[in-house]
């Protein structure tokens, strides 16, 4: 049986009288890229909040590597890098003083040539390293807060709609860097509500819809999850 | 990660924020300017008393000089008071914009002297001046609530702040360290000037140092409070502008309202003479007298000097002894008036004192008065010495109107000096 890494087991949340996430149920194991699909609104983000400790569960459970967001959460923070949707990092630092900046929040102590070489491994053009962060285009924000969280060497990778905003290369090198990294061992959570892109690298996919856990797809043997498959499910959910 | 290095880090973070800076620059040079326009009042008032000491002795002996008898020499001679300001007093002018510092006095009745003006400046009543006790009173709680107000909004609107407590081994000491480094540079930027102000003036480093702590008590207040605020769960879903609007609600609450309602709350309280009706009391005291029959001066005089009741024979025309013997008892007679304004005086400043509870930067301002001594004691202090030193005059002319007939000019370089008794060195 593999380890598992992070878990929600009955996970409710409700937030000014309404029901935000109902009875969800979803486990993710170590090195597994798990997809959480959903349309606006369905409670994606609020999930990933919940495990990152930011919103409070308001019933049942979510925890990483079985410490619990209400009682553990310093701990799982220490073991989880964080990208989120939007990257905004100081505009007024360069990419490689934003990174130093984070990394030290962190407790993290990385040489300038660790930090330059996960630049590279994101494949962020040169020249952009030292200029400010304010002339960075929606794509080089997301390359370096990737960096980032390589650096983190974190054993457990969050990501918002990660590839949300960028061109299709950028998509591509994206995928290839954490189906990589889940290969090393990275466990990954994303949610996003693109069908083609998470059936293209996730492991497995929980659809959700109106707060609740409505559907869950495997890759098995194949390469990547059938795309029409999901597809279909997930326009029905919409459609209702 | 220790605290040290979190803070390392922030003032990293903070030397590259030119906005900042440029804040931090301009509150500096407030902060000069504010002990430069209090060195520069205290100096004015230095000069003055110099030059009028040494005016009031070529002025005195000069008059003396044309006098025949001492009833004359008595009532045409003034004599120099004044309360120097102490070394710290630049930091707050505070009652001696009110307060006189400096009077010329007579051999004629005193409480009317002391109180010819009331203690009043209504240009100054509302904002007061723009000393470096202002500045830290009332103007400092502005620069915090504009520096930490939004030190999490500004995080949440540009879509860093999970990203930040998420990266963050301990958030809140991310929090309280970027608050300590704005907070250091903040008081950097006030203190500096002010501490080449105690230099300059040569004030103790006692006074210096207790000047200090008011400083970064007030910023510690105003920290604690702003933290505090912005990390409640009021401010979670607030814009940055609305925390600051609540913030500047809470400062205008107690930087303004406070003051101003416990000022009208202890007029109300309190019932003062005017300085006014002292003065009309004891010069109508004065100027019935002329009316009267010796004798109803002489009873009221003697009830207060018996040693002198074998003096009080009156020839068939005017004697100074008479006069003068009128004056002491229009002072008599405005001495209840006179004591009551005092007390109430006193009772103002102690229930001002209990206000000040409710106003960090009330409280700041009356402890910075105290210590610079420019406070309402300070202030009575020097009517004290006023009323002691006419006293010295009065028990200097009294044996030689009652007992000396003939003027002697050299007997006149006994007059007592008036002496304002502040030790220097202490302020």
């Amino acid at each position: 049986m593999q380890e598992e890494i992070i878990a929600a087991s009955s996970l409710c949340v409700r937030l000014n009288n309404q029901t935000i996430l109902d009875n969800v149920n979803f486990n993710v194991a170590k090195g597994e890229i798990f997809a959480l699909l959903g349309g606006n609104g369905a409670g994606k983000s609020t999930t990933l909040k919940t495990l990152l400790g930011i919103v409070p569960p308001s019933e049942g459970s979510a925890a990483v590597m079985n410490k619990s967001v209400k009682t553990d959460i310093d701990f799982i923070r220490s073991k989880v890098a964080y990208l989120p949707e939007s990257v905004m990092l100081y505009g007024h630092l360069t990419g490689v003083e934003n990174i130093e900046y984070f990394l030290s929040l962190a407790d993290i102590t990385c040489s300038e040539s660790d930090i330059e070489r996960a630049l590279v491994r994101v494949a962020l053009q040169e020249k952009a390293w030292r200029q400010p962060m304010s002339n960075y285009s929606k794509g080089m924000r997301q390359k370096a807060a990737i960096a980032l969280a390589l650096l983190r060497d974190a054993p457990i990778l969050f990501l918002d709609e990660p590839t949300s905003g960028l061109d299709p290369n950028a998509i591509d090198e994206f995928n290839q860097l954490i189906a990589t990294l889940a290969a090393e061992g990275t466990t990954v959570f994303m949610v996003t509500h693109d069908v083609y892109g998470a059936c293209q690298i996730a492991h497995r996919i929980g659809l959700l819809d109106h707060g609740k856990v409505v559907g869950m797809f495997e890759r098995g043997d194949q390469s990547h999850i059938n795309t029409e498959e999901v597809h279909s499910a997930f326009s029905k959910r919409n459609k209702r | 990660m220790s605290l040290f290095s979190n803070l390392h880090r922030e003032t990293k973070f903070l030397a590259k924020q030119r906005n900042l800076q440029l804040l931090f620059a301009t509150i500096f040079v407030l902060s000069c300017f504010a002990v430069w326009s209090g060195i520069s009042e205290t100096t004015s008032q230095i000069t003055t008393i110099e030059r009028l000491i040494e005016k009031d002795t070529i002025d005195r002996e000069g008059v003396l000089a044309k006098q025949s008898d001492y009833g004359s020499a008595a009532y045409y001679s003034f004599h120099l008071t004044y309360s120097s300001p102490s070394n710290m007093a630049f930091a707050a002018i505070g009652q001696r914009d009110i307060y006189p510092w400096k009077h010329r006095i007579r051999m004629l009745a005193i409480e009317g002297q002391i109180y010819e003006t009331d203690a009043d400046n209504p240009e100054l009543s509302f904002l007061g001046r723009f000393d470096f006790a202002f500045l830290v009173s009332v103007l400092l709680p502005l620069f915090v609530i504009l520096l930490l107000h939004d030190i999490r909004s500004v995080e949440r609107e540009a879509g860093r702040y999970d990203l930040l407590v998420t990266t963050s081994k301990r958030q809140q000491r991310l929090w309280f360290s970027r608050a300590i480094v704005m907070c250091s540079a903040l008081s950097i930027a006030l203190i500096l000037p002010f501490i080449a102000g105690a230099l300059y003036t040569q004030a103790s480093l006692a006074t210096t140092g207790l000047m200090l702590l008011v400083v970064l008590g007030h910023i510690t207040i105003w920290m604690t409070l702003t933290l505090t605020f912005t990390a409640s769960k009021a401010a979670v879903k607030q814009s940055s502008a609305k925390i600051a609007s609540m913030l500047l609600a809470v400062w205008l609450a107690v930087a303004v309202l406070v003051p101003v309602i416990s000022n009208i709350a202890i007029e109300k309280m309190v019932t003062s003479p005017k300085g006014g009706d002292i003065l009309l009391t004891q010069r109508e005291a004065v100027n019935d007298a002329w009316d009267l029959p010796y004798s109803a001066t002489w009873d009221e005089f003697l009830s207060t000097h018996p040693q002198w009741k074998n003096g009080i024979d009156m020839g068939p025309t005017f004697e100074w002894k008479w006069y003068y013997a009128f004056q002491q008892v229009g002072d008599q007679k405005a001495s209840k008036l006179s004591n009551a304004y005092r007390e109430a005086t006193l009772k103002k400043d102690k229930l001002a004192s209990h206000f000040a509870w409710l106003s960090p930067p009330m409280l700041t301002q009356r402890l910075m008065s105290s210590i610079a001594q420019t406070d309402t004691y300070a202030a009575m202090r020097y009517e004290q010495n006023i009323r002691n030193y006419h006293k010295e005059l009065r028990e200097f002319y009294y044996p030689l109107f009652f007992t000396e007939n003939t003027f002697n000019l050299d007997k006149m370089s006994e007059l007592p000096k008036f002496s304002d008794h502040k030790e220097k060195s202490k302020g």
